[in-house]
């Protein structure tokens, strides 16, 4: 793959080098331009939309920014083309933030919306704001860059450009590869799973607007410089959506679509040109059914035609990484782990945690169970900070967690699993485990974007840790499948993995052996006595009372959101009040079940 | 004051065209977590449609201007009647091309895939039609009238009135008959809705020829405003987005508010620096998503963990 990759760079950039020798006019150059300026502004936009997860209606916003920060910068402020451009990306950055503010707490057409809203308001401004964007009239004279005096002809814009999009490929496509192309999957396709393994959803949308702003307005401020003209007119509403539509129509969420995307539309526009109606009809047209016959895009498309081998698993993959579950810590002590007091969470009328309290002692596996309805899950999700309590303290190591974020807990040490299973169900069973290990594997933006060597090593270590916890469950010959495509009950097992990934302290499972059959509720047991073994303490939802009393050493019994009963198994399945809980009998029935227990 | 007077007339009456579209997104989202993001092009065919159909019956060819003499209250409702009906049919088609492909497989085709639609409309309309804008009288005449001092078109008394009308209507086919109660189950659940009995995939085109019905009664209505042209859709469809959104996507009377409140603010803010409008509402509503993201009306969703 790497090699395919090497030798297409190689040889797109000698088929730029031999450009002088090809019969090519200035129109053509304009038209190699444009693609290369497309490609810029789709090829960020496919981080926010391919990969996050995140649409955006007003990226001609952003392209104005940076066109009119180039601009400005050379008309008015006298400051030089290369340092415009760098400019022009710096505040690229800036308006992606600011249109990341909103943006990240809305989702779906509220998102839509505001960024509708915002590339509006910069249309207007620019188009209104005449003294400062001088409207339609336009900013005249902007000056472009030059090397050794000598300004860039239209051969030499095609080269530039051309070389800043494979730039900008190269650092996408490093960045995408690793923990970042993974964290900005995972917030699309599971937010609450993202969220578990230590991953901010807000700050991950931030950093994909953040990206996509930059290349957009370097894109906006190689057309100003190039055009050495620039007004209002270029920032329309259809802008945008023709951004989008490249990424879309290229394939959204693979590195190669908006390189597709943006040759095809490009030529496509120019050469249907010369029939304004037809160019409309057909634009329509091809958005109307080409999205029908090629759900994923182009790349898509051709990425059925050319499916490589499948990866294979070998054991000497693994052999490299050390598991999880290999560790030998010293013992748990007992000591406490986790200390609830007076936790408290109400919805309206029911109260599904009503004032609880009790503590989690570091080694040990806790069951918590009660009927259903009881208020367990919510509980759970109070500790995992996945739900706020309304009062209440959880204090962890002696940290309070109340009110913190659940990535937040995530990162000091709690990992959990899902009841109704929250996989990221397009990726690997690998890639899976990796975002469980997200957090550990050190690789910082910068190094990310460069392909710096201390990220790659970060990378492959990680790979060989996951594939070796993989193996070590029994997952490994799955490892490169998608996890949707498992088997039920390897799914729920990769979700441990997945958790343990994070080389948690305190590890919450949520119904794990829901759905699994007895065999599969065997091994689960003794995954989670190993789990033990390796020094990570235990909480568990669970009905199945067999795997309850075979493997917890305290159980907590919640009903009707109060805790009525804790202790060791044997007391907790003696004790009148579970069992009247768990029968509805009153008092004496439960003293006769009781005696006949 | 009596400035004001007239630019909450005003507003109203185009507050009343962006609610009509909203609640057409309203419908159709409810029941298919989708909307035709190209309705503008659906106020096109809406006005055009009519007013051709006029001047035709006043025996002129089916473009140029038409004088208020050759229309009258009763030849307008007709024609408006002809052109929700032409607008409404070409509502299945859009369902049938842009969005049953792509209901319930997430992603952003049917976007796309709904612009793609009203871009082939926008354009088979300049094709018939030309890119010249027609004047269209008022039914009611062009006389102002004199309102408390304020003048008042009396088109805008017209839109306000017919609008109000059709909302108040379909607020109670939605919440008093089977179909509005069929309507509601299947934005419920579709599947449950089908294990019960409801033809789903008929209720999905009813709603989108009711949304489509909308868009063109939209159009014929606001000709006499804005003159009868191909270029007239995308931004009142936008704001009426706008409406929809900022009210609340999911809730019918939400989106009529959000309309009336977007017609009235703009018409309120014209009235101070009419290059501000713009700006004004759509900070305004980015201001009102972050703070409640699911809009004035809508349902705030909580995923289930």
């Amino acid at each position: 793959m790497g090699l395919v990759h090497g030798l297409s760079l190689a040889l797109l950039a000698a088929a730029l080098a031999l450009l002088p020798a090809l019969p090519l006019n200035d129109f053509h150059l304009q038209i190699l331009f444009t693609i290369g300026v497309n490609y810029l502004a789709a090829a960020g936009l496919n981080v926010l939309v391919g990969y996050a997860g995140q649409k955006s209606l007003g990226h001609a916003g952003l392209f104005a920014v940076g066109a009119y920060t180039a601009a400005i910068a050379s008309v008015e402020w006298g400051i030089s083309p290369w340092a415009s451009l760098l400019l022009a990306c710096g505040f690229g950055a800036v308006f992606g933030l600011v249109i990341a503010l909103p943006s990240v707490r809305v989702s779906g057409p509220s998102l839509a919306m505001v960024t509708i809203g915002f590339g509006i308001v910069v249309e207007k401004i620019v188009t209104e704001w005449t003294d400062i964007f001088k409207g339609q009239a336009g900013l005249y004279g902007i000056s472009a860059p030059s090397i050794a005096g000598r300004s860039f002809t239209n051969l030499h814009w095609v080269w530039f450009v051309g070389a800043l999009c494979i730039v900008t490929h190269l650092m996408l496509r490093s960045l995408l590869r690793g923990r970042y192309g993974r964290a900005f999957l995972a917030v699309q396709m599971a937010e609450p799973a993202a969220q578990s393994v230590g991953i901010s959803v807000s700050r991950y949308k931030t950093l994909a607007f953040v990206v996509s702003a930059v290349t957009c307005a370097l894109a906006g401020a190689v057309v100003a410089q190039q055009n050495q003209y620039f007004n209002s007119d270029f920032i329309t509403f259809n802008l945008s959506i023709f951004f989008l539509v490249v990424v879309i129509f290229g394939g959204s969420g693979s590195i190669y679509g908006p390189l597709l995307g943006s040759v095809v539309l490009t030529l496509l526009d120019a050469w249907l040109a010369r029939w304004p109606a037809l160019q409309h009809f057909s634009y329509g047209a091809l958005l109307l059914f080409s999205l029908y016959l090629m759900p994923n895009g182009l790349a898509g498309a051709l990425g059925a035609l050319f499916r490589g081998r499948p990866k294979i698993f070998d054991r000497s993959q693994a052999d490299a990484g050390v598991s999880v579950l290999a560790a030998r810590p010293s013992a748990g002590d007992g000591s406490a782990l986790l200390v609830v007091a007076d936790l408290h969470k109400a919805y309206g009328g029911i109260v599904p945690v009503n004032h609880v309290g009790f503590t989690i002692g570091a080694g040990k596996v806790h069951a918590l169970i009660g009927p259903n309805g009881a208020g367990k899950t919510t509980l759970l999700n109070l500790l995992s900070g996945h739900v706020a309590p309304d009062s209440g303290s959880i204090r962890f190591q002696g940290q309070e967690l109340a009110g913190q974020p659940a990535h937040r807990v995530a990162s000091l040490g709690i990992a959990r699993t899902f009841q109704n299973l929250k996989l990221f169900g397009d990726l690997s069973a690998l890639d899976n485990v990796l975002l469980g290990a997200h957090r550990h594997v050190e690789a910082s933006f910068p190094a990310a974007l460069l392909g710096l060597p201390a990220s790659r090593r970060a990378e492959a270590q990680a790979r060989a840790d996951a594939l070796a916890l993989l193996a070590d469950l029994g997952l490994g010959e799955r490892a490169f499948e998608p996890a949707r495509s498992l088997p039920y009950g390897l799914q729920r097992r990769l979700e441990i993995a997945r958790a343990l990934a994070s080389r948690p302290k305190l590890l919450l499972l949520d119904e794990p052996a829901a759905g699994l059959n007895p065999q599969e509720t065997h091994e689960l047991g003794d995954v989670i006595k190993r789990i033990q073994t390796a020094g990570v303490t235990v909480l568990l939802i669970e009905h199945h009372m067999d795997l309850v009393m075979g493997i917890s050493q305290h159980v907590l019994v919640l009903d009707y959101g109060a805790l009525i009963a804790e202790g060791a198994p044997d007391a907790i399945r003696k004790n009148p009040r579970v069992i009247a809980a768990y029968l509805g009998a009153d008092e004496d029935a439960a003293t006769v079940a009781e005696s006949v227990a | 004051m009596t400035a004001i007077l007239q630019a909450l007339a005003s507003g109203l009456a185009l507050g009343a065209i962006y609610g009509l579209i909203a609640l057409g997104f309203n419908i159709t989202y409810a029941t298919t977590k989708t909307f035709n993001f190209g309705q503008g092009a659906f106020l096109v065919p809406g006005s055009l449609v009519g007013v051709s159909l006029l001047l035709l019956a006043a025996g002129k060819p089916h473009w140029g201007n038409l004088a208020p003499s050759e229309m009258t209250l009763l030849s307008y409702a007709l024609a408006t009647l002809a052109s929700v009906a032409v607008v409404g049919a070409i509502g299945i088609l859009l369902y049938y091309c842009a969005i049953k492909p792509f209901v319930g497989a997430g992603g952003l085709n049917w976007v796309l895939s709904t612009i793609g639609f009203g871009i082939i409309l926008q354009n088979a309309a300049l094709a018939v039609w030309g890119p010249a804008s027609i004047a269209v009288p008022s039914p009611l005449g062009n006389e102002v009238w004199r309102i408390a001092g304020a003048g008042i078109r009396p088109q805008e008394v017209l839109i306000a009135g017919v609008a109000i009308s059709v909302m108040v209507g379909l607020d109670i086919v939605l919440r008093k008959t089977r179909f509005g109660k069929a309507l509601r189950a299947v934005a419920f659940n579709p599947q449950a809705a089908a294990i019960v009995g409801i033809n789903v995939e008929k209720i999905v085109i009813i709603a989108f020829v009711i949304s489509s019905s909308l868009a063109g009664l939209a159009g014929m209505l606001i000709a006499p405003i804005t003159t009868a042209s191909v270029f007239i859709g995308l931004g009142v469809a936008l704001k009426a987005f706008s409406a929809a959104i900022v009210g609340g996507l999911t809730s019918p009377r939400g989106c009529m508010l959000g309309g009336f409140l977007l017609g009235i603010i703009e018409a309120l803010v014209g009235l101070w620096r009419a290059e501000m409008r713009e700006i004004t509402i759509f900070l305004l509503i980015i201001i009102v998503l972050v703070l409640r993201p699911g809009g004035l009306m809508g349902a705030r969703s909580v995923e289930k963990i």
